[in-house]
């Protein structure tokens, strides 16, 4: 079911996924992607938000449970699921998809049969930095037949798309502006919790 | 492991030094002190201070100091040739320190000529068997390959010899955890445990390191572990609260009631209410959220 599934990323789960990554440069970090199917078209997924989740270990299930039990809580009233994962490796060089991150994976499959695993590439980011690339700083991963994750879109094929087409330029508007400072992940929240994970004030 | 106090008073002299209020060097000592990682920050006011001939003058013997800390943040940043710089100047002060030897190592690490930065490294560890900074390079040089395996074979090593190195069990627990062996990372924890019994955190980590390996007897260590941390921060740690909770539900789903001890214990309640209590004063907008998962939990009614 992977080949025919596509995914549509809204700009504000994708500037968030970035920055939450800017702000731990040197940890992995991850959250929950929450959406829901197309209505006109049930073969696409739309993203429409990320909730950031870690910037430490992601192998311990105790903060990880709460997660997602507070927000498929928060967002199941607006009929959204929690409809993938995402992911930035601990180190630049590293763009394999960790063990953990695949078994969370699995875990989000169950309940969302399309769930997709987006995967932070560095290189690409890099080069938006630069004002090189054009491309989404992401790679997407979803699970094929045979139960295992692959990255998507190798083929040529273009299953990741982005909602509005500007998100890269106010990305890097935000990045400038180091607005990274101020995403709050639900590690911040567990350590402080008058700090809200769901970051209403980051884009206003 | 920085303190929330001590964290506040480094953001503060940090926005101070940025917004130009003074007390660069005061900024710099507590980075050290707090041994944190702001190299971008301790990179521009460090390099601000030493490019300033009267500023470094004035700072005495301690001039060297900062020559090593900006050498090791313009590392971090990949500024090499600041490094360099820095370095040049140590080494010709220093001829033949061990310790400046370390940091050409680094510099060769930087550049990610691994195979160079190896040999220096057992060149400088024939004559210095013991110094423990130079086996904890090496675990990083590992790591930063990617080669986790290695990583691992080298803690253990080091920690056979420098059994009370509280930090190298933790990056060890941590390595472990992350590689999802857990029974080998709670074996760390118990480690931490006994050599410091009063620290929290070692308490909460080894029962999210249970918790995560599941099973009766497991979870219910776990819901020990996470009671202790409460005891031990006087109820203020809000993932020990929420621990106890998860716990309980947990053991009821594997016992089905049957366990009679579980039904009669008031902790996961008194565990509830705290955190009720807590998001009420400092989180309202989330206690909705919150009173509902709890309900749905059967914790509270």
């Amino acid at each position: 079911m992977g080949a025919e599934c596509r995914y549509e990323v809204a700009q504000a789960a994708y500037i968030k996924l970035v920055l939450h990554a800017l702000k731990h440069r040197c940890s992995p970090v991850s959250g929950l992607l929450v959406g829901r199917l197309s209505d006109d078209d049930a073969s696409t997924v739309q993203i429409g938000d990320a909730i950031p989740l870690t910037h430490s270990q992601i192998g311990l299930l105790p903060s990880l449970e709460l997660a997602l039990i507070q927000v498929e809580e928060r967002f199941g009233a607006q009929g959204l699921n929690v409809v993938g994962y995402y992911h930035a490796n601990e180190r630049y060089d590293d763009a394999e998809l960790g063990n953990a991150a695949k078994k969370i994976g699995d875990h989000i499959f169950r309940y969302f049969p399309r769930a997709a695993l987006l995967l932070l590439d560095n290189k690409r980011l890099e080069e938006l930095l630069k004002g090189k690339g054009r491309d989404l700083a992401l790679q997407l991963h979803t699970r094929d037949l045979s139960k295992s994750w692959r990255q998507a879109g190798l083929d040529g094929g273009n299953q990741l798309t982005i909602k509005e087409p500007s998100a890269n330029v106010l990305l890097l508007d935000y990045i400038s502006s180091e607005k990274w400072q101020d995403i709050v992940d639900f590690d911040d929240h567990l350590d402080d919790i008058s700090k809200d994970w769901l970051n209403p004030d980051l884009f206003k | 492991m920085v303190g929330a106090a001590e964290e506040a008073q480094l953001n503060r002299l940090e926005s101070q030094v940025d917004n130009g209020g003074g007390g660069a060097w005061e900024y710099l000592c507590l980075v050290r002190k707090l041994k944190a990682r702001r190299s971008e920050k301790v990179l521009k006011h460090g390099l601000s201070i030493l490019n300033d001939p009267k500023a470094r003058s004035r700072l005495g013997g301690e001039e060297w100091t900062l020559y090593e800390q900006v050498a090791i943040a313009a590392m971090d940043c990949q500024r090499l040739d600041v490094a360099k710089d820095c370095i040049a100047t140590l080494s010709k002060k220093f001829t033949g320190s061990l310790r400046v030897g370390r940091l050409e190592a680094m510099l060769l690490e930087a550049k990610g000529a691994w195979a160079d930065a190896e040999k220096a490294y057992a060149r400088l560890l024939e004559d210095n068997p013991l110094d423990q900074a130079m086996h904890k390079r090496k675990v990083a040089m590992a790591k930063a390959q990617g080669n986790i395996s290695a990583a691992v074979d080298f803690l253990n090593k080091y920690l056979e010899i420098f059994m009370a190195d509280q930090d190298a069990w933790r990056e060890l627990a941590e390595i472990y955890v992350s590689l999802q062996m857990y029974k080998q990372a709670a074996f760390c924890y118990e480690e931490l445990i006994l050599s410091q019994p009063t620290v929290p955190l070692y308490h909460l980590a080894y029962a999210e390191v249970l918790y995560t390996m599941g099973g009766l007897e497991n979870l219910q260590a776990a819901k020990k572990y996470y009671a202790s941390t409460i005891n031990l921060t006087g109820g203020k740690n809000t993932r020990a609260l929420y621990g106890v909770c998860l716990c309980s539900v947990a053991i009821n789903q594997l016992t089905k009631g049957r366990n009679k001890e579980e039904e009669s214990s008031e902790l996961q309640s008194l565990a509830a209410e705290a955190l009720l209590k807590d998001y009420k004063h400092r989180a309202p907008e989330k206690l909705p959220l919150l009173s509902t998962m709890l309900k749905n939990m059967k914790l509270i009614s």
